[in-house]
């Protein structure tokens, strides 16, 4: 050591102006690029792939929310209706409901068309109209008993084949025999656009009616109210359970091997296929406890036990974020543990465990397959009142509608992704919003 | 040798009282173990009233540990064991019948990092009072707010912002808050944990008079790593080493006169 000079000792091991260094410096640089690029490239494709699912949904299913109609002058014969003067409105009610309408359809057709007289041509001319436009005829006299009698233009619902060309859905140039309107319905429909008579409205009935056979009658209500319940008692059921049991696991439990096995198990239940839970849920609360099938009650216990280890682990995550020092601050007060987690510990982690919890309950609002296994894939028409009665669920009604072969439903299947979805955006800004607000920083 | 000692400016006149009083708190034995780590051997301490005892050492000595010792908050440590008797008004606190979270409000605990709770400067203070049920009414609490604080001499600075965040004022001010929040509970002993190695020099100052003041009030016990702080403010001085008690005694014997010669070097700066 010592018979080392101190001036060989050299000041600069690397000369930072060498060609070397130089070199070394571009590469750094070109490297730099390159990894930027790629990153670039892989979020581009990313957009790129989600552009791309919702153009095609939004181009096919924008056109679920209007519906078409066709005016006709309707002779609301006296003859048919009945005498309604002297009756009181839930009388009327009544009384509508049984009258002949489809008479008073046909006839009013006739008069139109008076060449049309074969019965396979009224029937083919009939075809152009919903079942639905019978209670558009129904409604007129019932809001206005007095046009008894009178020939009145009503707005008739229009049937799913002519909504459909109306749209352009179905090709004037394919043969008659592939096309669902015959060349004659074409001549007619052509007919009432001449006149004017044909305009495309907003279908109000999709918000408002639950499934149908008819395409142009289905609506998404008596699914957004089952989506409701069973997310309701998703949300009563594993909020509790899964914020008691991550305090438990992450503040009083003892940290040994069976809170490791609880732990381990947690995290793998969720990454368990949730038809799985379905296949549970099904032998459990139905078969087991005998619960009624296709319930939005045992919808929202299988799809709880489905969402329990999302919110399990995000407020275990919530919790842990939680600052040490606060906790002893509080304990050093003389503040029992007890007092510490629940005056301190729970509220600042309640914006983590409130996003991870509407995020699992997005998760859980998406959720198709295990309602399937408990029997909420069944054609219900009716709205359910209480979390007891048999209803179906948004995605499944999705699910429905795309398995149908009819081509109107091709777009109510578009439609009502495109209303998941809106709800599934609002639950996810509703997280980031509440995450925002309630952060508290320090 | 002589001039550094000088330097450190030992506050000779208060210490050298010939009657001791009763000790407030005496450890008689403690052993501590984390795991199978043995942390202290064998501890006997003496903590008196009115009096500021500062527990010295280089890291990982010990004295922490035996700060927390005092109000068990190695409870809340899962491989920490605590063997031996300390003793509060000649009451064993390690003692399974004794309550842990009033021996908490009976012994206070400020910490080395401020850590205000991230609410209100107002609900910092009340915060105590509340969960132990010592102020009936708004009227008693506001009182309760008010004289902390003035005590803690942060009246001035905060009193027309109550309601504004603890965590908005500065770090002196915020450790300020928290000997307040402690104080609000009048507790006998007080536990100082670093509580200036966050701070800037004036803010050091700031509280070092303050537990100055608080002294005639409370039994005080600082851990510092500060020579200076110790022999400004401390009457008692014990140096730890290794998880051993080395000496103790009156601060100006331990600053001028050391017996042992660990404590010679670390005092004067040439270890540790």
């Amino acid at each position: 050591m010592t018979d080392i000079p101190e001036n060989d000792v050299p000041l600069a091991r690397v000369d930072w102006n060498s060609p070397e260094q130089s070199a070394r410096l571009k590469k750094r640089y070109r490297t730099e690029k390159i990894f930027k690029s790629l990153a670039v490239l892989s979020l581009a494709t990313a957009i790129a792939a989600l552009m791309v699912v919702m153009v095609s949904i939004f181009t096919t299913g924008i056109s679920g929310f209007t519906e078409t109609r066709i005016e006709l002058d309707v002779t609301l014969d006296a003859n048919v209706v009945g005498d309604i003067a002297n009756m009181s409105r839930p009388e009327l009610e009544t009384h509508i409901a049984s009258i002949n309408v489809n008479n008073i359809l046909v006839r009013s057709l006739q008069a139109k068309f008076p060449d049309v007289t074969k019965r396979a041509d009224v029937f083919a001319l009939l075809r152009l109209f919903s079942v639905g436009a019978q209670s558009d005829i129904r409604k007129v006299i019932l809001d206005d008993p007095t046009l008894v009698g009178q020939t009145v233009p009503i707005s008739l619902l229009a049937g799913s084949d002519v909504d459909m060309l109306m749209k352009g859905n179905i090709s004037r140039e394919v043969e008659q025999a592939d096309r669902k309107i015959t060349d004659q319905q074409l001549a007619w429909v052509d007919q009432f656009n001449e006149e004017g008579k044909v305009e495309q409205g907003i279908n109000w009935t999709f918000f408002t009616s639950g499934d149908s056979r008819e395409p142009e009658l289905a609506g998404i209500w008596s699914a957004t109210v089952g989506s409701f319940l069973t997310l309701l008692v998703t949300f009563l059921i594993s909020f509790p359970v899964g914020v008691g049991s991550a305090i438990y696991l992450e503040e009083f439990a003892p940290k040994n091997r069976f809170t490791d096995l609880i732990e381990i198990n947690i995290n793998n239940l969720a990454a368990v296929p949730s038809i799985i839970f379905g296949l549970l849920g099904l032998a459990i609360f139905i078969n087991f406890i005998e619960l009624p099938r296709s319930a939005p009650l045992v919808g929202g216990l299988t799809l709880a036990l489905m969402t329990l280890p999302t919110i399990i682990i995000t407020a275990r995550a919530a919790i842990k974020a939680v600052p040490p020092s606060i906790k002893e601050a509080a304990i050093g007060l003389g503040a029992s543990h007890m007092q510490t987690v629940f005056h301190h510990v729970l509220p600042l982690s309640m914006p983590g465990i409130l996003t991870g919890s509407i995020i699992g309950m997005a998760q859980a609002l998406g959720e198709t397959a295990p309602l399937l296994m408990i029997g909420m894939v069944a054609f219900i028409v009716d709205t359910p009142g209480g979390i007891l009665e048999a209803s179906t669920a948004l995605p499944v009604q999705v699910y429905l509608w795309a398995d149908s072969p009819e081509r109107g439903f091709l777009e109510k299947t578009s439609a009502a992704i495109m209303v998941l979805l809106a709800f599934l955006i609002i639950m996810n800004g509703l997280a980031i919003w509440l995450r925002q607000k309630f952060e508290k920083k320090w | 040798m002589v001039n550094k000692m000088n330097v450190l400016n030992v506050n000779e006149g208060q210490t050298t009282s010939v009657q001791e009083p009763e000790p407030k708190m005496k450890a008689k034995k403690v052993n501590v173990y984390y795991g199978n780590n043995h942390a202290l051997k064998d501890i006997d301490l003496n903590i008196n009233p009115n009096e500021v005892t500062a527990l010295i050492g280089p890291s990982g000595c010990g004295k922490s540990t035996f700060l927390r010792c005092l109000n068990r908050m190695n409870d809340t440590i899962e491989s920490c064991r605590v063997e031996g008797t300390i003793l509060l008004d000649n009451q064993n606190i390690n003692d399974k019948k004794i309550d842990v979270v009033q021996l908490r409000a009976r012994i206070g605990m400020v910490f080395q990092k401020p850590n205000p709770f991230p609410k209100s400067i107002y609900d910092n203070i009340a915060y105590g009072p509340r969960i132990h049920g010592i102020a009936n009414n708004r009227g008693d609490l506001d009182e309760i707010v008010h004289s902390s604080l003035k005590k803690a001499g942060l009246w001035k600075e905060v009193h027309d912002r109550l309601d504004a965040s603890g965590t908005s004022l500065s770090g002196g001010q915020q450790q300020r808050l928290c000997i307040a929040r402690t104080i609000a509970i009048e507790p006998e002993v007080i536990l100082m944990d670093e509580p200036c190695s966050a701070l800037d020099p004036i803010a050091t100052a700031i509280i070092e008079e303050l537990i100055e003041d608080l002294k005639s009030r409370y039994a005080i016990v600082i851990v510092t790593h500060s020579m200076q702080q110790a022999a400004r403010i401390s009457q008692k001085t014990a140096f730890f080493h290794l998880g051993k008690l080395m000496e103790h005694g009156d601060t100006a014997t331990i600053f001028t006169n050391p017996t042992h010669e660990k404590t010679k070097d670390y005092i004067t700066g040439r270890y540790g």
